[in-house]
């Protein structure tokens, strides 16, 4: 499968399922996404726990930006936080395309708390980092599981259930939103795997 | 606690009652035709067979090893910081989890869904103990505060409506809720259950998964309340049983590719979670998770060795085989089952809950097929189904009276013979020169007189064989005919179609004398040795060497000729190649004109009557024929008008619209809805069964649609 139709049929998946899904050229696009995504939801914390050891070139951009754009921004211990978070921004470490899920490799306590506890999620997935399906993904996916611990995350739009009467209804624990950044060029550092 | 009924008597009373909830009849419905299309849609390009198949493969080979995957898991997670127990029994499961809160001095915990929490009444025993449990998987939420078990294995608060939900969340805030804003509800268990998973010091989760290769968890939520099960609290137990082992991550996702498709459609859940270690907590010991895993055995290691019923270990717990049962479609899942509900849950019940909870339901079963048709690894599920019935027949030693005389009848074929015969002439003061009784005899109650019965033919077609049948100079095929009970003694101008149109295609049509009846209501009522014994006269009847063709005009008996006869005989010496050579001869009318005649369109009348048409549930699922009959209706020159559902069930079932005539009265309006919402003048299928409970409905209901066997309505469509 070429790139750009990866890409297409990631797109396709994720907004099947109700994944916002948009394309950025860098970090900084994205995060001045996830500030004004913020902003237009009511919102006025973000999180974004482990960008620093990710992407620590791109702290001081998203400190200046939620500074000037009236934002609180957390980088850690989330759990002294809970129920102030409005958007988590992470950084995907794999997507598959064939269901439009975002996996999240989520060892780290507050990675987890910003992206079940926030109202929306923001996560960039570098265009390098889709695999057309989950059995492509299996070999990587095998090499995380045999480094333990782990908490290995798919996550394919936002939370909801259907318990009352089959009415499908969005967000009953977890973000309420879902936003998939699609960043078409790659990033110097590479992704943990 | 739940409570099931331990006989067949208070069994009917609580359908007759669950019949009367309208609520759950519509929703039930709408569900039912939902799921059907969704599924379709989530499949799409997928090779659905073939991945059932290799599920199927995947787990057999894995049943036989559960105690060393097992063992490879526990020394995976061990070394990833995890406690890994063992409980044999519920109460030793339960006395595990209850110790491991104790001694992390825990008072509140939260719990997601688990149905392997639920086959052990886990929170009973919490409650007991002193522990404050909340349910955070919304479903379970609303049922734990109605104090009832889960409806449906995916969906447990699918019986309720939300009038029902509104009023209980008003109790829970103590605010009026709308029970229109479904959402607004959804917001107060987003509110009530966040403080619950921070104040709780325990989470208890289940699995779908436990990866042997790496020691991993998987769990598939689409709330994504297993996440905060997992991550809020300091300590994290999890419960499953020991089929839930997989050998590799490969076959894992191998499930997870099946597993939201078959169970809501959906391509994937929203959260799937794998889990390897304990992991970072910060208000953890040490700052890590601490984490246990209890696997369940219940009977399962010994299940696992069972010859027959290890196969029920396959089940991934999708739920499928209740979202296509035409019976938990009218009556629900705590009328269908005791924890485990549908059909897989009439089969568990009597391994993990006892043959007083199995003993009244798992009659209940119209053998259908529907559930096998969809199970997402491929579990034979009307047969362990009737093999649990036969164990429990076995286990009480005393048989109802039905079973006696049928094995007394039925292995006797003269006698069987000679009986129907006497009871036709019987009939005749119940009988008002039409071919319908008009008033039931005695033995039968008011609940039976949702359709009209045939009378038995005044003479059986065996009786009048030798004159009907021509013999023929120079014939193209030899062909016998396995005519099965109706066709014999209560439709023999079934047969009489066929001997004229198989005349006219020059084809020799024979009877061989010494057959009788297949042996399917033996196997039904969990009589398999009357089945067996059957089955070897058949077998020896129907003399293979001189037939191209065994040609059966009822789907019923066709299915098990080729399907169960070469299990029932196997073992049996001569009988097994015998078996293998009537199997590929085996052949229903409709394929036989189509693929074998290649009839054509010049060859019939134009311009037919406008059809509906109802499938046999053991010709399209059964045989797998579901082309040719359409396809032959309209080469034979009949308007075919497609109708809803022409593949669900008519609720004939054999016996079964005997012992459940309410359910099956149900069934069958539904089927007779759908066939006069086409406007068609005639309906026709494959199965003199079907024929049965159709035109005995439609007398009922004074209908002016006629209903024909398939043969009837092509010989009157040919051109003579």
């Amino acid at each position: 499968m070429g790139q750009a139709t990866l890409v297409q049929k990631m797109k396709e998946k994720a907004e099947a399922v109700q994944t916002r899904v948009a394309l950025v050229r860098s970090m900084e696009e994205a995060l001045t996404a996830a500030v004004e995504i913020t902003l237009k939801g009511g919102g006025h914390v973000l999180a974004a726990p482990g960008l620093g050891e990710r992407h620590e070139e791109a702290v001081p951009f998203l400190n200046e930006l939620c500074r000037s754009r009236g934002v609180d921004l957390l980088m850690e211990n989330l759990r002294g936080h809970m129920g102030r978070i409005h958007t988590a921004f992470t950084v995907g470490d794999y997507a598959i395309a064939e269901t439009g899920t975002l996996v999240q490799i989520s060892h780290d306590e507050d990675l987890r708390m910003a992206t079940m506890l926030s109202e929306t999620h923001v996560a960039v997935i570098p265009v390098s980092r889709i695999r057309p399906h989950a059995l492509a993904f299996e070999p990587e996916m095998l090499r995380i599981l045999q480094r333990p611990p782990s908490y290995l995350a798919f996550i394919s739009g936002a939370s909801r259930t259907a318990d009352i009467e089959r009415v499908l209804t969005i967000g009953v624990h977890g973000p309420s939103e879902l936003h998939m950044l699609i960043l078409e060029e790659e990033p110097h550092e590479e992704a943990p795997s | 606690m739940i409570s099931t009924p331990p006989d067949l008597k208070s069994y009917k009373t609580q359908l007759r009652r669950a019949l009367q909830n309208e609520f759950l009849a519509t929703t039930l419905r709408t569900f039912a035709s939902a799921y059907r299309l969704s599924r379709a849609n989530a499949f799409e390009g997928l090779d659905a067979t073939h991945l059932v198949e290799e599920i199927a493969r995947g787990k057999d080979a894995a049943i036989p090893y559960l105690q060393e995957l097992f063992e490879q898991f526990r020394s995976r997670a061990e070394a990833a910081g995890v406690k890994v127990h063992v409980a044999r029994t519920p109460r030793e499961a339960n006395e595990i989890i209850a110790s491991i809160a104790r001694s992390n001095d825990v008072r509140k915990i939260v719990k997601s869904k688990s149905m392997t929490a639920e086959e052990t009444f886990l929170n009973d025993h919490l409650e007991k103990e002193g522990f404050q449990v909340t349910e955070t998987d919304l479903g379970e939420w609303i049922i734990q505060l109605r104090g009832e078990g889960p409806s449906h294995m995916v969906m447990p608060a699918i019986h309720l409506s939300r009038k029902e939900v509104a009023e209980l969340f008003t109790g829970v805030t103590g605010e009026v809720q709308d029970p229109d804003d479904i959402a607004g509800m959804v917001q107060v268990a987003r509110k009530e259950l966040r403080q619950a998973y921070v104040e709780a010091h325990m989470g208890i989760s289940g699995a779908n998964f436990a990866v042997a290769e790496t020691g991993t968890l998987g769990l598939i939520t689409n709330e994504g309340n297993a996440r905060l099960v997992t991550t809020l609290p300091p300590v994290h137990v999890a419960m499953l049983g020991f089929e839930k082992l997989v050998p590799d991550l490969r076959s894992a996702l191998r499930i997870l590719q099946m597993l939201p498709r078959n169970a809501t459609g959906q391509a994937i859940s929203t959260y799937v979670t794998w889990i390897t270690g304990a992991n970072q907590c910060a208000t953890g010991p040490d700052g890590r998770k601490a984490m246990h895993v209890v696997f369940l055995d219940n009977g399962r290691l010994t299940l696992a060795r069972d010859p027959v019923f290890a196969e029920a270990l396959r089940c991934i717990r999708c739920g499928a085989c209740a979202n296509v049962c035409p019976i938990y479609k009218l009556v629900g899942g705590h009328n269908y089952g005791h924890v485990y509900m549908g059909a897989i849950g009439l089969i568990l019940t009597y391994f993990y809950h006892g043959r007083e909870n199995a003993r009244a339901m798992v009659k209940n079963c119209l053998n259908c097929q529907a559930c096998k048709s969809v199970c997402a690894s491929g579990i034979d599920l009307p047969r362990l189904i009737r093999e649990v019935h036969r164990k429990i027949l076995k286990e009480e030693g005393t048989k109802p009276v039905k079973n006696v005389i049928l094995n007394l009848v039925l292995r006797n074929r003269r006698l069987f013979h000679f009986l129907l015969r006497r009871a036709s002439l019987a009939q005749s003061p119940v009988a008002s020169g039409e071919r319908v009784m008009r008033h039931l005899p005695f033995f039968f109650d008011r609940e039976h007189e949702f359709r009209s019965l045939p009378l038995l033919a005044g003479t059986p077609l065996r009786d009048r064989w030798n004159q009907v049948n021509p013999s023929l100079e120079n014939p193209r095929l030899r062909v016998a005919l396995f005519g099965g009970c109706l066709v014999d003694f209560v439709y023999p101008e079934q047969a009489l179609a066929l001997v004229k149109l198989f005349a006219a295609h020059d084809v020799q049509l024979e009877y061989p004398m010494e057959q009788t009846c297949c042996g399917l209501p033996a196997e039904m009522m969990g009589e398999k040795e009357t089945a067996r014994q059957v089955a070897l006269q058949n077998l020896h009847s129907l003399d293979m060497s001189r037939f191209d063709h065994i040609l059966t005009l009822c789907a019923s008996c066709g299915s098990h000729l080729k399907e169960s006869y070469p299990r029932l005989l196997e073992g049996e010496g001569d009988a097994e190649p015998m078996v293998r050579g009537m199997v590929e001869k085996v052949t229903d009318f409709s394929s036989f004109m189509i693929n074998v005649l290649q009839v054509s369109p010049r060859q019939f009348q134009e311009g037919g009557a406008k059809t509906a048409y109802h499938s046999p549930c053991h010709l399209c699922r059964g045989l797998n024929v579901t082309g040719e009959p359409r396809e032959l209706l309209t080469l034979a020159g009949l308007e075919y008008t497609p109708s809803r559902d022409e593949d669900v069930c008519c609720g004939f079932g054999g016996s079964f619209s005997v012992d459940f005539p309410m359910l099956s009265a149900e069934i069958l309006r539904e089927k007779l809805d759908h066939t006069e919402d086409t406007g068609a003048d005639v309906l026709v299928t494959d199965c003199p069964g079907c024929v049965l409970q159709l035109r005995g409905g439609l007398d009922k209901r004074n209908s002016s649609i006629r209903v024909k066997h398939m043969v009837e309505i092509i010989a009157e469509q040919k051109k003579w």
